[in-house]
């Protein structure tokens, strides 16, 4: 028994980071229809932001989060009106999005290696590597941490997002861009503020991430497939699906790692993106897409 | 008018370009320098680049600039198999360097087979490798990755009273090629080659039953995505194992599974990683968790090896110095082992006194332990596959933040004792 909350709890408390890590892409396909492949390549350069403030002035990753989130958003800012603005209302928005997010990512990922070199980093303040210990039960601070963060921050955008009148414009123009501009919403501005949340939501991951996992560059391209598994799962667009999904997944995975073996943790993911993909392809919490 | 003086421009272009080619040697290294195996990648450029640099200034070799053509393979082998192919046949390199893993170096043998080009292996210790028939492999390592665990147990045999010995151990490693040879060797199993199914070693019954230590458990992880380090570590624990043996593909994964261990509280009497005598283990995981590490390695700052280059003599402490003052950082043997490799080719180029790869073969493979190529990682002579002759392991531990050698005693100066038992990480 004691084996089996054990587990339990290493797959709630990965899947409270992951939850975040997907959110924010979750949230860019949602309101723009943009499947960004870079979202990966910035979560690590948001860890980056917290890994050298932690290396050279000592700011714990959390502290730096806000800061993290706030750099990425700007930058995401200048990203939409670059590469996504011109194309927004292009019948093959969606497609040409994929071709351009992949072009992005590898060169984020050449940026990043070029300023900080391809070495592997991770941060590293005391409570990544300590624990509470309940008899035999440990619970990984550095996880519980960021998980709660994930979770409050992950709350604090679906409040945003129900109640505010940004959030009321987001959500309008998730679930019909035109219907939204016919009623009068910005949706050019909708979309930028959109994505730079979507891209402010990457980099608060990326400080959680810096203590949870090394990083470096090229890292990317394991996340996102794990990432697009909770995504799809969820529902594209759905931020309450990706939190599920998130846990849902992780949980399985910790127990298919424990029981099946750690060859097949990671398969958990990409078999649950292939089942609902074949049975479910709008997700649990998606849409069903119109029929032409 | 204006077509034939552009013909005419372009086939000087072409001429000067060709005696350009001729004034230089030119050597191609395909290497990842992105993708998963980065980090080492990107060490090994920097090896092959200062070596080629020090080359140069020392008068270049039989009388010609080196030029070195490195490019990006992204950590992905069809890439590699094509980057060597277009060396060969369209930048027309008079030799290459070895990329870096087993996982690459696989492919891109049957390549440089195929145009009988001498093939020098930085890093692809997988005994697969040297087991598929083609002539001028050079392993500028110890030995065949199968092999490792000899040395590893040695350390416990000839450094632990036997009363005090680690009597269980957990094996946990990566599904990766190097990874799994040296599990293969320590687990006793059987070496497959892929292309045929055929049996290349059956290494039964394995160094650690051998050595009469109890496998309670064993367990491979992913090559690629895995995430669930806790949950491995966490297993690690529940065994009761006495000693960890974590077999990694890179010194990140070894940064991941060390950390995982002391959040779990992990309390081993003898930890190996086949990884972590890089800077970034340290720096990832702390000096106290990295006490009492064991890692093998083929090379160590301070181990006395004697080589060189240009025709003079040019040692580890050289090496060493040299590599500080280009790149303001130590090195480590993810660019020794490069930069050992570029010191015997050039050997090679001026042992056959030409770029002929058949020849250079010829002079590589009549080294002889007495006659060897000599390189920043020791001396070196190969048997008729490609594996190094009469080498073993530097084991080396981390002990106050610092890696010191624990063996092989007696054939270096500056071998320490082995801190043992591991307090706790």
């Amino acid at each position: 028994m004691a084996q089996f909350i054990q587990v339990l709890i290493l797959g709630l408390a990965l899947g409270g980071v992951i939850a975040l890590m997907g959110s924010g892409l979750s949230l860019v396909f949602g309101v723009m229809r943009i499947v960004n492949l870079a979202h990966p390549s910035l979560i690590i350069a948001g860890a980056y932001v917290a890994y050298w403030a932690f290396k050279l002035w000592g700011i714990d990753p959390i502290v730096m989060l806000p800061i993290a989130a706030l750099i990425l958003a700007g930058i995401g800012v200048l990203l939409y009106r670059l590469m996504f603005e011109q194309e927004a209302k292009s019948a093959r928005y969606s497609e040409m999005t994929v071709l351009l997010t992949f072009a992005l990512a590898m060169m984020v990922e050449g940026l990043l290696g070029a300023f900080f070199t391809n070495t592997q980093r991770v941060t590293s303040p005391d409570y990544a590597t300590d624990a509470f210990f309940i008899s035999d039960i440990f619970i990984p601070k550095g996880q519980l941490y960021a998980g709660i963060v994930s979770l409050v921050i992950i709350g604090g955008l679906a409040l945003f997002l129900k109640y505010s009148r940004m959030g009321y414009a987001i959500r309008a123009t998730t679930q019909n861009r035109d219907a939204a501009e016919l009623l009068g919403v910005n949706v050019n501005l909708v979309s930028v503020v959109a994505f730079a949340i979507g891209i402010g939501l990457a980099g608060a991951a990326g400080a959680l991430v810096s203590f949870v996992f090394s990083f470096f560059p090229a890292k990317q391209w394991e996340w996102i497939a794990m990432l697009m598994s909770v995504v799809v799962l969820g529902g594209m667009g759905s931020i309450l699906g990706t939190v599920v999904a998130a846990f849902s997944l992780s949980v399985i995975a910790a127990f298919v790692g424990t029981w099946v073996g750690a060859t097949w943790s990671t398969m958990t993911f990409f078999l649950a993106l292939f089942v609902i993909l074949l049975i479910r392809p709008e997700g649990l919490f998606g849409e069903k897409p119109e029929m032409a | 008018m204006r077509m034939k003086a552009f013909l005419a421009g372009a086939a000087g272009a072409a001429f000067l370009a060709g005696a350009a080619y001729a004034e230089t040697i030119r050597i191609g290294a395909s290497l990842p320098i992105t993708g998963g195996l980065s980090v080492s990648g990107e060490k090994h450029k920097r090896g092959y680049e200062l070596c080629n640099k020090l080359i140069n200034e020392k008068g270049g070799l039989l009388g010609k600039q080196v030029e070195l053509i490195v490019s990006d393979n992204r950590s992905d082998p069809a890439t590699a198999i094509n980057q060597y192919e277009r060396f060969i046949n369209v930048d027309k390199v008079d030799a290459v360097y070895g990329t870096f893993s087993s996982r690459l170096t696989f492919p891109v043998g049957n390549v440089l087979s195929k145009y009988n080009m001498v093939h020098p292996i930085p890093s692809g210790g997988a005994l697969r490798i040297y087991t598929q028939g083609h002539k001028n492999l050079f392993y500028f390592q110890v030995n065949a990755a199968e092999y490792t665990g000899k040395d590893v147990v040695a350390v416990i045999k000839e450094q632990i009273a036997a009363d005090q010995a680690p009597k269980s151990v957990a094996v946990v490693h990566a599904d990766d090629f190097f990874a799994n040879a040296i599990a293969a060797g320590l687990l006793g199993q059987k070496v497959i080659d892929p292309a045929n199914d055929k049996e290349v070693a059956d290494l039964s019954p394995g160094y650690l039953a051998d050595a009469g230590i109890k496998i309670v458990m064993e367990e491979k992880w992913p090559e690629e995505g895995f995430n669930d380090w806790l949950n491995l570590a966490n297993s690690i624990k529940r065994s009761g194992a006495e000693m960890i043996i974590g077999l990694t593909a890179s010194a990140e994964e070894a940064v991941q599974l060390t950390r995982a261990l002391k959040t779990v509280g992990a309390a081993p009497k003898l930890v190996y990683l086949s990884q972590g005598a890089q800077t970034e283990f340290i720096d990832g995981v702390g000096k106290e968790s990295a006490e009492g590490v064991l890692i093998h390695t083929t090379w160590h700052k301070d181990v006395n090896f004697e080589g060189t280059l240009a025709g003079k003599p040019f040692n580890n402490a050289d090496f060493v110095a040299a590599f500080e003052k280009e790149y303001g950082l130590e090195p480590d043997e993810d660019s020794a082992i490069p930069f050992a490799v570029c010191q015997g080719i050039e050997q090679a180029i001026i042992g056959a006194g030409s770029t002929d790869n058949a020849k250079m073969g010829e002079w590589l493979n009549a080294r002889t332990k007495d006659d060897p190529v000599r390189t920043v990682l020791g001396r070196f002579s190969w048997d008729d596959v490609g594996l190094p002759e009469d080498k073993r392991h530097i084991m080396t531990q981390w002990q106050g933040g610092e890696m010191k050698f624990v063996y092989p005693t007696g054939e270096f100066e500056g071998v320490v004792q082995l801190a043992y038992p591991k307090a706790g990480f």
